[in-house]
């Protein structure tokens, strides 16, 4: 009976490698490291599994922390790329000749999965984070297949799991303010987020706090010309 | 030997001289250069000087001209001296001995300047072999840089470079037919393809790699269209031309059938790559990274970017995205990793490439008014803190524009960026992005 059990499991793993789980099986993943301690002691076997997808629901700090996972790939030795499919990243807080590091402004959904396809099968990437294009249907299918072939930990920001081997969602909970002398909020400087993580046999969560980083406020070019005039009431 | 110089006093010089002749010599020479006074110089480097010159003077006779001199020597003013010079049709020099063979001529052998000969002769220089005895600080401040370099010649120094390095022709290949024209994209693919193959080869028989081609169409109504192809990284490979060739097929429009087509190289680059580290886990699957990256960058354009900051007053003006230099490597010399500091942790602006309008209920807060809830998307979000304003104010010069920024946080946790103002002091709120 158990050898029948453990040869159906086999065969499972060999024709659906994406369904069998992370974690208990006879087959363990690679994992990429995301750097943060908090977070890699409760992801499935320390770390995001390569040859599989991960969906990550978008905000919550989901973009904070797979680029400080990215960093710390890159920081190990080996080569990570950000897809930023909805052009949302602002030039200031990216970090300039990140050697191992690429990120990619596509025109399109399409030619963003096009790009996150066409990375992934070359190899060369541990991890790849694709968000604002999120795939679907066979989409999802080809990016996984590539996923597997290249050995890279493929992460999608976005909200449909299916064929997902790892789900993590984040929220934010509170901010630690710097106040104005008046009690107002002047600046936000740390927030504190939760992650939880999913997958088969596996439910966790950690807890930790995110800096918030702000670009230099430049009032005006002309500094001979009146500033903070504010607006007409 | 080096240099044979072929002199003759009956042949003609300047226009007249007899173009014939010099292709004829060719048949013999590898080099020949038609020089001053009717000179003529045959490259002798790595063969028999003696032997050329004697069939340089046959090639001459058989033109007529029975009457030639040919000196042959290590260098061209020695060689030029023994052909006008010599008292045989034939002087050959040996090496070393260029300097003692030109010492006994007079100095006019030398064609001194108009202004030299003169000076020279009140000191009282007359051979060439009298003025290479002098010291050369004597002669560059009695007689200047002029003199300087005759007296380089007189002691068979000669430095002029007869014969220049001809530029190395790039590879090509071109197939014509004129019994029908070609309108099927398909069928000239199937000739470029081969053409592609014969290029191709070349560039790796000569360890280069192309950078442009340039896809030639000769049509039916006599003319030509060229249309250069770059791709974005030097290559040999057939396969990646001939994928470029497909795309630019694709746009270009033909005005009639085409009866030729040529592939020609435009700019090559030689095979040298980056130096790699073989202790770098990435180091093997960089070439394929490389790979990568130029087919994304072939099929999609400048995709794999990195940005230059200015110090731009709006935020969404201060990034520009440059291409990124392709190069598969990962960064060569990692930063190390503190387990108790996670690099670059940081909820950061993430900017909505237009600012969105948005409607926002506000409430006074002392002197100013801070939004309450905005509607996005036909959802109301209560914010709970909200700091600000942030006043920004510019372009007075140009177009001109004031905003009031505020980080508010949402009920769901969310930071978000609202602004009121923009351009012509408008008074509309905008979501211009979100901290994640």
């Amino acid at each position: 009976m158990s050898t029948s059990i453990a040869a159906l499991r086999a065969l499972i793993e060999q024709r659906f490698p994406d369904a069998t789980p992370l974690t208990g099986g006879s087959h363990i993943t690679e994992q990429v490291a995301t750097g943060i301690g908090a977070l890699d002691r409760a992801l499935p076997n320390g770390g995001l599994p390569r040859e599989r997808l991960s969906v990550w629901a978008p905000q919550g700090g989901a973009t904070a922390i797979l680029r400080a996972a990215c960093h710390s790939v890159v920081a190990n030795g080996e080569r990570s790329a950000w897809i930023d499919g909805d052009n949302t990243i602002a030039g200031t807080f990216w970090t300039r000749d990140e050697g191992g590091l690429y990120l990619i402004r596509p025109k399109s959904r399409l030619h963003a999965l096009r790009a996150a396809d066409e990375l992934l099968r070359s190899g060369g990437f541990s991890l790849l984070v694709l968000a604002g294009s999120e795939p679907q249907g066979t989409e999802t299918v080809r990016l996984t297949r590539a996923a597997r072939e290249g050995g890279s930990a493929l992460v999608s920001i976005g909200t449909s799991a299916s064929m997902a081997s790892l789900r993590l969602t984040s929220r934010l909970l509170r901010y630690r303010w710097r106040r104005t002398p008046f009690g107002d909020p002047a600046e936000a400087q740390e927030a504190t987020v939760r992650v939880d993580v999913k997958a088969i046999g596996w439910s966790a969560h950690t807890v930790f706090p995110i800096p918030v980083t702000y670009h230099e406020l430049r009032l005006s070019l002309e500094s001979e010309l009146a500033d903070r005039r504010g607006l007409p009431r | 030997m080096s240099y044979v110089c072929l002199w003759s006093p009956s042949w003609p010089t300047g226009a007249d001289f007899p173009a014939d002749l010099v292709a004829g010599l060719l048949g013999v020479a590898p080099r020949v250069a038609v020089g001053e006074r009717g000179l003529i110089w045959g490259d002798a480097r790595g063969l028999h000087g003696g032997q050329l010159a004697e069939e340089m003077r046959r090639v001459a006779s058989d033109y007529g001209f029975d009457d030639t001199h040919a000196g042959v020597a290590m260098t061209p003013v020695a060689a030029e001296v023994a052909a006008t010079q010599g008292t045989t049709p034939l002087v050959v020099i040996k090496p070393g001995q260029d300097r003692a063979f030109i010492a006994p001529y007079p100095l006019h052998v030398l064609s001194p300047d108009e202004r030299l000969a003169p000076m020279l002769e009140g000191l009282g220089i007359e051979t060439c072999g009298a003025l290479a005895a002098l010291d050369a600080e004597a002669i560059e401040v009695r007689l200047g840089a002029d003199g300087v370099r005759l007296w380089q010649r007189a002691r068979a120094d000669d430095a002029r470079w007869l014969f220049r390095i001809p530029p190395r022709a790039l590879p090509q290949a071109s197939l014509e037919w004129v019994e029908y024209g070609l309108k099927d994209p398909e069928r000239m693919l199937f000739v470029i393809n081969s053409l592609a193959g014969t290029v191709c080869t070349a560039l790796v028989a000569r360890g280069e790699r192309a950078r442009e081609m340039a896809l030639v169409f000769a049509l039916g109504n006599r003319t030509q269209r060229t249309h250069v192809i770059r791709s974005s990284r030097p290559s040999a490979e057939q396969k990646r031309w001939m994928r470029l060739v497909r795309e630019a097929l694709d746009t270009i429009t033909l005005p009639d059938a085409v009866m030729g087509i040529t592939l020609r190289v435009e700019s090559v680059t030689g095979n040298d790559g980056a130096q790699g580290d073989l202790f770098d886990r990435g180091f093997a699957s960089a070439p394929a990274v490389e790979d990568a990256i130029i087919q994304l960058t072939d099929d999609q354009g400048d995709v794999v970017v990195t940005p230059e900051s200015s110090e731009h007053p709006l935020v969404e003006e201060r990034t520009t995205w440059k291409r990124r230099e392709t190069g598969g490597h990962p960064t060569s010399n990692p930063p190390t990793l503190q387990p108790s500091n996670p690099p670059a942790l940081n909820l950061t602006l993430q900017l909505l490439p237009t600012p969105k309008t948005v409607t926002v209920d506000t409430e006074p807060r002392r002197d100013h008014e801070v939004p309450v809830r905005y509607l996005d998307n036909n959802e109301w979000h209560d914010i709970v803190e909200a700091a600000g304003p942030d006043r920004v104010s510019g372009g007075h010069w140009a177009a001109s524009y004031s905003r009031e920024y505020f980080r508010c946080v949402r009920e769901d946790g969310m930071m978000v960026w609202l602004f009121r103002g923009g351009a012509q002091q408008t008074t509309d709120w905008f979501l211009h992005g979100w901290w994640d």
